[in-house]
């Protein structure tokens, strides 16, 4: 490069970080700071997850009922440890009320829940356990037990025998691993369930997709196709549609679009652990929290697995859906 | 070009022989499938490439412009505006990016991944977290449907490869391109318009980067907002297997081919032969850094020879 670009370089570049840092500032939810409201600072893994969007919104309703301001940090770049940490330092700057906090790692992000204990900021943990710090409460569903149930769903529905094949999610993460153990104790349970193969879709739609496809090669027969989460569950069905074979499908987190899936009879069911009700109960807890009210030190919430029967609960959309009452769900 | 098809035809052998589904028309029309998609997303990037540039947008414009499309058509129920409203974005989001690289003379890989992480945002301010599904069978047939028993997106395929091959070999643009990549000053110096030469490229790689998302859309049946964000390794990945230089001046559209070949035979031969998921990405890195490396020995020798 010459020395007469090089001169121009900075200004220009200035000019284009500014107007990126205009973009951005739009995008940014408003700051609560100012007014003697309290504030929850909320904090979800990515923007791409519809789950969190459901969380999102239910954490939302829950403030708006509850009196107090929300603000969401979410990392641009998809569970982002170096981001969700550097948004924690930002929030304490802040000084919210308290802080409802999914991890977007379950050991990497404990420095980052000491740092809100050590600012002496009352933490909810909520979804994904961290492995370390002091919280008010955890909140979240039993991964483990959830797989297992909506498996064991399905080779029932498979009369107990029969090919099946398994879309794992990302290698590594701590949500795919218990999901699997989840996976394989229902397979322990009925021997004449054969496991052809149990090949990663990253927990992504367009990997699930090209796996199934490559799979469907491999294996002429298969009767059940267990995915991970929804969006493979979606991707597979996408595959097993192209290709003209047939299969019961499960996929897990109750996902609007899985719901219109069972709905339209592709899908045979989706377990959840219900998004909508973890952002009401943790933004309640965290207020509770403040408010001098008990909160319990573990809530563990219930198992749905939704199929043709029952999916009606979820098929509203989640901006008219109200959190319940604490009560009707912590019951002591 | 011809060790890349030996190694090709040495992966596909080796795949024959260790599974029986492999090496059957309906698997190889599936691995075809699967990576039309990949070239197609790369194709106008190969030749950005090729001219000393780098597009790491593509993804991210992928991915915005099937939001776009999707949205188009939810709303509209028209799918030649679907596909207007993904093309559109994709070529304007090029056009931005050869405007940054040739006006404000921003470095490539500053100008193009600045505008990646502009796209997410845009993107993710636009979705707000949701998904949009659900389109017309015809519509689908684009990304997943046949054609006298050939996937679709493969005969587009093969269109972007023989008007790419007509363009960079028996036109004066096609040419221009490979000597600013070779050097741009002796370009510039020879008479070539250089920044509307480079404004074109960007403009071709983010419009093919456009049509890929909604060939993707049509396949997936789905947008959200991270449906680009996997694609963009590959897309270059597949470009450098392919034997075009980062540094510009040398490769091609049928490089790029083989390279997206080999990349989908690695996922397939894997899921094929049930290669444990843990594995996986430690394979996938040793076939690319042999292919890589096969193609640098070969070189060598082809230049000590000559």
């Amino acid at each position: 490069m010459t020395s007469h670009e090089g001169k121009q370089f900075p200004l220009r570049g200035l000019v284009l970080i500014l107007a990126v840092i205009v973009l951005v500032a739009c995008g940014e939810v408003k700051d609560g700071s100012g007014n003697k409201r309290e504030t929850i600072a909320l904090f979800t893994k990515n923007q791409v997850n519809p789950y969190f969007q459901t969380l999102r919104v239910a954490a939302q309703a829950a403030a708006n009922e509850l009196n107090v301001d929300l603000v969401n940090y979410i990392p641009t770049e998809n569970d982002s440890i170096r981001e969700q940490m550097s948004q924690i330092e930002d929030a304490i700057t802040k000084r919210p009320s308290a802080a409802v906090f999914i991890p977007v790692d379950s050991k990497a992000m404990i420095p980052g829940v000491e740092k809100f204990n050590a600012a002496g900021i009352p933490v909810v943990n909520l979804t994904d356990r961290a492995d370390g710090g002091e919280f008010v409460s955890f909140m979240g569903c039993d991964d483990y037990a959830v797989a297992a149930d909506t498996a064991r769903y399905l080779f029932k529905k498979m009369n107990g025998k029969g090919n099946v094949i398994i879309i794992e999610g990302q290698g590594g993460s701590s949500n795919n691993q218990k999901r699997m153990g989840g996976f394989k104790k229902a397979l322990e349970e009925f021997p004449d369930i054969k496991l052809l193969a149990s090949q990663t879709g990253n927990f992504q739609r367009s990997v699930a997709l090209q796996v199934t496809e490559n799979l469907l090669q491999a294996h002429s027969q298969i009767d059940g196709i267990l995915a991970a989460n929804d969006s493979m569950a979606l991707g597979v069905i996408e595959a097993l549609d192209a290709a003209n074979r047939k299969a019961l499908v499960i996929g897990l987190n109750g996902t609007k679009e899985a719901i219109d899936a069972v709905k339209a009879g592709k899908l045979l069911a989706t377990g959840d652990c219900d998004g909508f009700l973890q952002g009401c109960m943790g933004t309640m807890g965290a207020v509770r929290h403040l408010r001098n009210l008990p909160v319990p030190k573990e809530i563990i919430f219930p198992i749905t697995v939704f199929d043709s029967t029952n999916y009606q609960g979820a098929d509203v959309p989640y901006e008219q859906r109200m959190c319940p009452k604490w009560e009707s769900i912590v019951k002591e | 070009m011809k060790y890349r098809l030996i190694g090709l035809l040495l992966i596909g052998i080796a795949l024959a022989l260790s599974s029986d589904a492999f090496a059957t028309p309906s698997n190889l029309l599936n691995v075809l499938r699967q990576a039309s998609l990949i070239f197609l997303s790369a194709s106008g990037l190969t030749l950005v490439i090729v001219g000393a540039g780098l597009d790491l947008s593509v993804g991210a414009n992928l991915g915005l412009s099937a939001c776009f499309a999707a949205a188009a058509i939810k709303s509209t129920g028209a799918l030649s505006l679907g596909l207007v409203a993904g093309l559109a974005c994709g070529t304007i989001v090029g056009v931005l990016n050869g405007l940054m690289v040739t006006k404000l003379r921003l470095p490539p890989f500053i100008a193009t991944y600045g505008m990646l992480w502009m796209l997410y945002g845009v993107n993710y301010w636009y979705m707000k977290g949701d998904t949009i599904y659900g389109f017309p069978a015809e519509f689908r047939a684009l990304g997943s449907g046949d054609l006298l028993g050939i996937p679709v997106p493969v005969y587009l395929m093969m269109v972007g490869l023989l008007a790419g091959g007509i363009f960079t070999r028996y036109t004066t643009f096609g040419h221009e391109i490979y000597a600013i990549g070779a050097n741009v000053e002796a370009a510039r110096l020879s008479g070539i318009p250089v920044s509307s030469r480079l404004i074109l490229l960007y403009t071709l790689s983010g419009a093919m980067a456009g049509l890929a998302g909604v060939v993707y859309l049509a396949r997936l049946n789905s947008a959200e907002a991270g449906i680009g964000t996997p694609l963009l390794l590959p897309a270059i990945a597949a470009v450098l297997i392919g034997g075009t230089s980062l540094f510009g001046g040398s490769g091609g559209l049928a490089g790029t081919l083989i390279g997206a070949i080999v990349l989908t035979l690695v996922l397939n031969g894997m899921n094929l032969l049930g290669i444990n998921s843990n594995w996986q990405p430690l394979v996938t890195g040793v076939i690319i850094l042999l292919a890589a490396l096969i193609d640098s020995i070969t070189r060598k020798h082809a230049e000590i020879r000559a």
